[in-house]
C-alpha cells in the first residue's frame, strides 16, 4: 500500500472516532493501534505497553503534574485577584486592557516552565475566572491564552529545545539565550493583535475604572508583591544552582502552599479540592499523552513522518522555498503528532537537507520551536487546546477557531524570522 | 523481501550510528536488497532503556544498547564499566573477548544474540577544579548516572547529583553539578567545555554499545542471509573500533580547541582512582558470584 | 453494586493523589538532599513511578467527573434515539480500547516480572512493582467504561457537567 493511501486512511479513522465521541486519548491509541496492525509487520500491544509506560513515567514530564497541581493551589488563594489589581492600573490605559494580562502572565510564567500545556494551565487559572467575572468575551480570552500559553516553548527555560539541541548538536545554552528575543517579539505581536482587535471591537472590552496618578498606581502595584515573590524563589532556584529547570515545579507548589497559607486560604479542604483537580487535569493530559505516545511509536515503525521529510528533502528547493515547504510540513504533521514527536521523527532526514541549504542550526531550532508552537493549537491534536477544553469545557472546535489569530500571527513570527535571522542569531552570538 | 527495524539511542551523528547506518547499507548490499534494516536512530522509535526489551520480545528484530546500563539486571553486563579494570583500548579489546563467552550465553537463554559490540571512547573526569588527588574530590558535585558513578562518589565524598542528560548542560551553568565522568566524545557531544574547564584523561573504563539480534527473527532468515548479516556485524565491529579511537582522538582535539584543559592525571590521583577501582572490583566480584570470577580471571590471564 | 464500584473509583483517586504528593516528595527531597549534602538515591525514578502513579490511576475517576475530553460537536446537536445510538457507539469503541489497553498493561507487569526487567537508572527497582498503577489503573478504566456503557443500554447515564467548567464560568 502506498503512503498516500495509508495516510488516507488513517486520518480518516481519527476523524471518524474523534468526531463520533471517542475520548481523545483513546482514539489516538485506537488510530494507532489500526496503523500498526494493518502496515507493520510487528506485533502492537507489547510495544504499546512498553512505550506508554516509558513516556508515562519519565522524570522529564513530572514538571508538568507539578505546575498544574501549582496553578489549582493559586486559583483558590486571592493570588490571581491581586495579581489583576496589581496589573490593571498599567495595562488599563493600553486598547484591550486586562486581557494583556494573559499574555503578560504567559510570558513571565514561561521564564519559570518549559512546557507549554503547563504555562496554559497555570496561567489561565489565575486569568480565565476573573477576567470572566469582569466580562471580558471569552472568546478572546481564551483565544490568547491558548495562544500565549505556547510562549512557554520559546522562552526558555523549554523542553522541545533541549530535545532539538541534543538531536541536531547544538548548544542548548545558545538556543535558550536565541529564543529570548523571538520570545518578547511574539509576545509583542500577541499584545499587538488584541489592542487592534479591541479597537475593532470597542463595545466588547469592559470600561476602564477611574484614571489613577502615578504614585496611586504604584501603590496599587504593591499588589503584585506576592506573585513576583512566588515567581522570583522558583526562577532564583533554577539560576542559583538550588533546582533544575523539572524540579523548579516543585519549588512553585511549595511556593504557592506558603502564598496561600500565608493569605489564610488554605485549610484541608482547600488542600484536597487542589490536590483533586490538579489529579484529575493531568489524568485527563496523561490518558492523552499516552495516547500519543503509542501514535508516535506506530508512526516511527509505518515511516510515514520519515518518508514525507524524505520527500521534502528530494525536492531541491531554494533556502526559502525550502523553509517555506518545512514549514507547511510541520504544520500539517503538527495537526495529528505534538511536538517532540515530530522533531524527533523528522531531525534525521530533515538536519542534513537543512545543512546543505546552509541554514544556520540555531536560527532553524528557532524556527522549528515557532512550528512546534503552532502544533500545540491546531487541530484536531493541539495540547493547549486539550488543556482548555479541560478546563473550560467549551467545543475543541470553538477553541481552535477563537485561537486561529493566534496561528497565524505566529505564520507572521516565522516570516519575520526569515528577514531578520538576527533577532534569533545576534544574542547567542555574542556569547 | 524482510523488513528489520533497529532502535537505537544515540542521534544520527554519533560514530555509533555512522557505523551503525553502514552496517545497515551493507547488509541491503550484500543480501541483493532481501534484508532492509531501518535504523530509528536518536531514541526516536524506543528510548535507551526499553530496547533491550523490545528486541527481547521481537518488537524490534535488532537493536543497539548500552551493556553497563543493564548492570541491575545482571552484573556481568556491567564488566566494561568496573573503573579501572581495562583502561586502554587494548585493554578494553581483551576484556571484550573475555566477556563475550558470558555475554553469548546470557542473551542466548534470553532468546537473543550479540552481533557486535564497540567501546566508546575511554572515560575522564569533567571538573570546575583542579583535582590532584582524590582529596581534592570531596564535596564536589558529582553527576551520578549510574549505579557505578554514584559509588565512585560515595567512595571519594563527592556529592552525588542526580541530573538527566538533557538538562546536563542547564545543570552545569548554575552550579548544580560541576563534576562527571564521561568519554571525550560525550563532553563534547554535550557541549561541556562551555562549562567545566578541565578534563582528566583518567582512561577509567571503555563501556561497550552492542547490537544484539532476536534469536527467532535471525532463525527466520535463510542461510545467505544470516551469513551476509554476521558479515556486515563483524565489518561493522571492526570498523567501530577504529571508529571509535579515531573519534577519541578527534573529540580530545576540538576539546582542546574550545579551551578544554587536556589533563593527565597526578600520580597520586592515579593512585587513589586505583584504590577506587579495587574497592569496586571487590564489591562487584561479591555481587557477580562465580561467574563474575571465571571472568575477570579469564581477562587477567 | 453501585457503592462498591464507586468506592473503587474513588478509592483508585485517592491513591493517585498520594501519588501525586509523592511526586512532590520526591523532587523536593532530591533538591533538600544536594543542599544538605546527604545521598537520597534514585528520587529521579521514583518520582517518575508515581507521576505514572497519579495518571493511570486516577482514570476512572476523571470519567466519572466527566473530564476526559472528547468531541462532542456531533453529540450536542443529536437528540433522543440517535444521541443513544452515538453514544452507544463511543462507548463500545471506548470499552474495546480500554480492553486493550487494560490487558496489554496487565501483560506488561506480568511479562517484566517473568524477564526480570529491572530499571537501569541508580533505584535498580524491579519494574513489575511501579506498573502495577499502570495495571490497575488501566483496569479499573475498563470496569468504569463497562459501567458507563451497562448505564447506557439501560437508559440511566446522567453526565455531569465538568466541575472545572464551573469554576471558570
Ligand atoms: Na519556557
Ligand atoms: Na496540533
Amino acid at each position: 500500500m502506498n503512503d498516500v493511501a495509508v495516510t488516507t486512511l488513517l486520518i480518516v479513522a481519527l476523524f471518524a472516532l474523534l468526531g463520533s465521541g471517542v475520548w481523545i486519548g483513546l482514539t489516538l491509541a485506537g488510530v494507532a493501534w489500526i496503523g500498526m496492525q494493518l502496515f507493520s509487520s510487528r506485533p502492537a500491544g507489547d510495544a504499546m505497553a512498553i512505550t506508554v509506560w516509558g513516556s508515562s513515567s519519565s522524570w522529564t514530564l513530572t514538571a508538568l503534574p507539578l505546575f498544574i497541581w501549582m496553578g489549582e493551589i493559586l486559583f483558590r488563594t486571592k493570588l490571581s485577584e491581586s495579581m489583576f489589581r496589581g496589573l490593571a492600573p498599567w495595562v488599563n490605559g493600553l486598547p484591550g486592557r486586562l486581557l494583556h494580562t494573559n499574555v503578560i502572565g504567559c510570558t513571565i510564567f514561561a521564564a519559570v516552565s518549559g512546557s507549554s500545556a503547563a504555562t496554559c494551565a497555570t496561567i489561565g487559572k489565575m486569568t480565565l475566572p476573573e477576567l470572566g467575572k469582569r466580562g471580558y468575551p471569552e472568546e478572546i480570552t481564551i483565544g490568547s491564552l491558548a495562544g500565549a500559553g505556547t510562549l512557554g516553548l520559546l522562552i526558555p527555560p523549554s523542553i522541545i529545545m533541549i530535545v532539538y539541541g541534543v538531536s541536531a548538536d547544538v548548544s542548548i545554552a545558545r538556543l535558550f539565550v536565541a529564543g529570548i528575543f523571538p520570545g518578547i517579539l511574539l509576545a509583542s505581536l500577541f499584545s499587538g493583535y488584541l489592542m487592534v482587535w479591541a479597537l475593532l471591537n470597542p463595545g466588547k472590552v469592559p470600561r476602564r475604572d477611574g484614571t489613577m496618578t502615578f504614585g496611586q498606581k504604584l501603590h496599587e502595584s504593591r499588589h503584585l508583591i506576592p506573585v513576583v515573590l512566588l515567581i522570583a524563589a522558583v526562577l532564583g532556584s533554577i539560576y542559583s544552582g538550588v533546582a533544575t529547570a523539572t524540579e523548579a515545579a516543585a519549588v512553585g507548589v511549595v511556593g504557592s502552599l506558603l502564598l496561600s497559607a500565608a493569605q489564610r486560604s488554605l485549610g484541608w479542604q482547600t488542600f484536597r479540592d487542589s490536590l483533586m483537580g490538579a489529579t484529575r487535569l493531568y489524568c485527563m493530559i496523561a490518558l492523552i499523552l499516552a495516547g500519543a505516545a503509542f501514535l508516535t511509536l506506530a508512526m516511527g515503525y509505518i515511516g510515514l513522518p520519515r518518508h514525507l521529510a524524505e520527500y521534502v528533502a528530494s525536492l531541491g528547493l531554494s533556502p526559502f522555498m525550502l523553509m517555506v515547504a518545512l514549514a507547511i510540513f510541520y504544520i500539517i504533521l503538527g495537526c495529528f503528532l505534538d511536538g517532540i514527536s515530530m522533531v524527533v521523527l523528522t531531525m534525521g532526514v530533515i538536519l542534513p537537507t537543512v545543512q546543505a541549504a546552509g541554514i544556520d542550526l540555531i536560527w532553524f531550532g528557532i524556527f522549528i520551536v515557532i512550528v512546534v508552537e503552532m502544533a500545540q493549537i491546531t487541530p484536531p491534536v493541539g495540547f493547549n487546546l486539550f488543556v482548555l477544553q479541560g478546563m473550560t469545557g467549551k467545543e475543541i472546535t470553538w477553541i481552535a477557531r477563537v485561537t486561529m489569530p493566534f496561528f497565524f500571527l505566529m505564520c507572521v513570527m516565522a516570516l519575520l524570522l526569515w528577514f531578520v535571522p538576527q533577532i534569533a542569531t545576534w544574542l547567542p552570538g555574542k556569547m | 523481501q524482510t523488513k528489520w527495524d533497529l532502535p537505537a539511542a544515540y542521534p544520527a551523528s554519533n560514530f555509533h550510528t555512522v557505523n551503525l547506518q553502514q552496517f545497515a547499507n551493507d547488509v541491503d548490499k550484500a543480501t541483493g536488497g532481501k534484508l532492509k534494516i531501518q535504523v530509528h536512530a536518536n531514541a526516536s522509535l524506543f528510548k535507551a532503556p526499553e530496547i533491550k526489551r523490545a528486541v527481547q520480545q521481537g518488537q524490534a528484530q535488532i537493536g543497539e544498547i548500552l551493556l553497563v546500563n543493564y548492570q541491575n539486571e545482571w552484573q556481568l553486563f556491567g564488566a566494561d564499566g568496573l573503573p579501572f579494570l581495562a583502561d586502554s583500548y587494548d585493554q578494553a579489546m581483551k576484556l571484550y573477548k573475555a566477556q563475550k563467552p558470558f555475554l553469548d550465553k546470557k542473551l542466548g537463554e534470553q532468546g537473543m544474540m550479540l552481533l557486535y559490540a564497540v567501546a566508546w571512547p575511554p572515560q575522564g573526569i569533567y571538573s570546575k577544579k583542579q583535582i590532584n588527588s582524590a582529596a581534592d574530590m570531596k564535596g564536589l558535585k558529582w553527576r551520578a548516572y549510574s549505579p557505578a558513578t554514584a559509588r565512585i562518589a560515595e567512595l571519594v565524598g563527592a556529592q552525588p547529583v542526580t541530573v538527566q542528560a538533557a538538562e546536563l548542560s542547564q545543570a552545569m551553568a548554575t552550579g548544580v553539578v560541576d563534576s562527571y565522568m564521561s568519554s571525550g566524545s560525550t563532553g563534547y557531544d554535550t557541549k561541556t567545555y562551555e562549562q567545566l574547564k578541565n578534563w582528566y584523561d583518567t582512561q577509567a573504563w571503555l563501556p561497550k554499545n552492542a547490537v544484539l539480534v532476536n534469536r527467532a527473527a535471525f532463525n527466520a532468515l535463510d542461510k545467505p542471509t544470516q551469513d551476509a548479516l554476521l558479515k556486515a556485524g563483524a565489518e561493522a565491529e571492526t570498523r567501530g573500533w577504529a571508529a571509535s579511537r579515531a573519534e577519541n582522538d578527534r573529540t580530545i582535539g576540538l576539546l582542546k580547541q574550545n579551551g578544554m584543559n587536556i589533563i593527565a592525571p597526578s600520580p597520586q590521583l592515579k593512585a587513589d582512582m586505583k584504590k577506587v577501582g579495587d574497592v569496586m572490583l571487590k564489591e562487584w566480584l561479591e555481587k557477580a558470584g562465580p561467574d563474575g570470577k571465571a571472568l575477570v580471571d579469564a581477562y587477567q590471564k | 453494586m453501585r457503592k462498591t464500584l464507586d468506592l473503587l473509583y474513588d478509592g483508585a483517586a485517592w491513591l493517585a493523589a498520594l501519588a501525586m504528593i509523592g511526586v512532590l516528595a520526591m523532587v523536593l527531597l532530591s533538591i533538600v538532599s544536594r543542599q544538605l549534602g546527604f545521598q537520597a538515591t534514585g528520587t529521579d525514578a521514583y518520582a517518575g513511578y508515581a507521576m505514572a502513579a497519579a495518571g493511570f490511576l486516577a482514570l476512572a475517576h476523571t470519567l466519572k467527573h466527566n473530564e476526559h475530553i472528547r468531541v462532542t460537536l456531533l453529540l450536542g446537536r443529536l437528540q433522543g434515539r440517535a444521541k443513544h445510538a452515538l453514544e452507544m457507539w463511543a462507548l463500545t469503541a471506548a470499552v474495546l480500547l480500554a480492553a486493550l489497553f487494560a490487558y496489554y498493561s496487565v501483560r506488561l507487569a506480568w511479562q517484566s516480572h517473568v524477564l526480570n526487567d529491572i530499571s537501569t537508572g541508580n533505584d535498580a527497582t524491579a519494574l513489575w512493582i511501579p506498573q502495577l498503577g499502570m495495571a490497575v489503573g488501566t483496569v479499573v478504566l475498563l470496569v468504569a467504561f463497562i459501567d458507563e456503557w451497562w448505564l447506557e443500554l439501560t437508559g440511566r447515564r446522567v453526565t455531569t457537567e465538568p466541575e472545572e467548567a464551573l469554576h471558570n464560568e
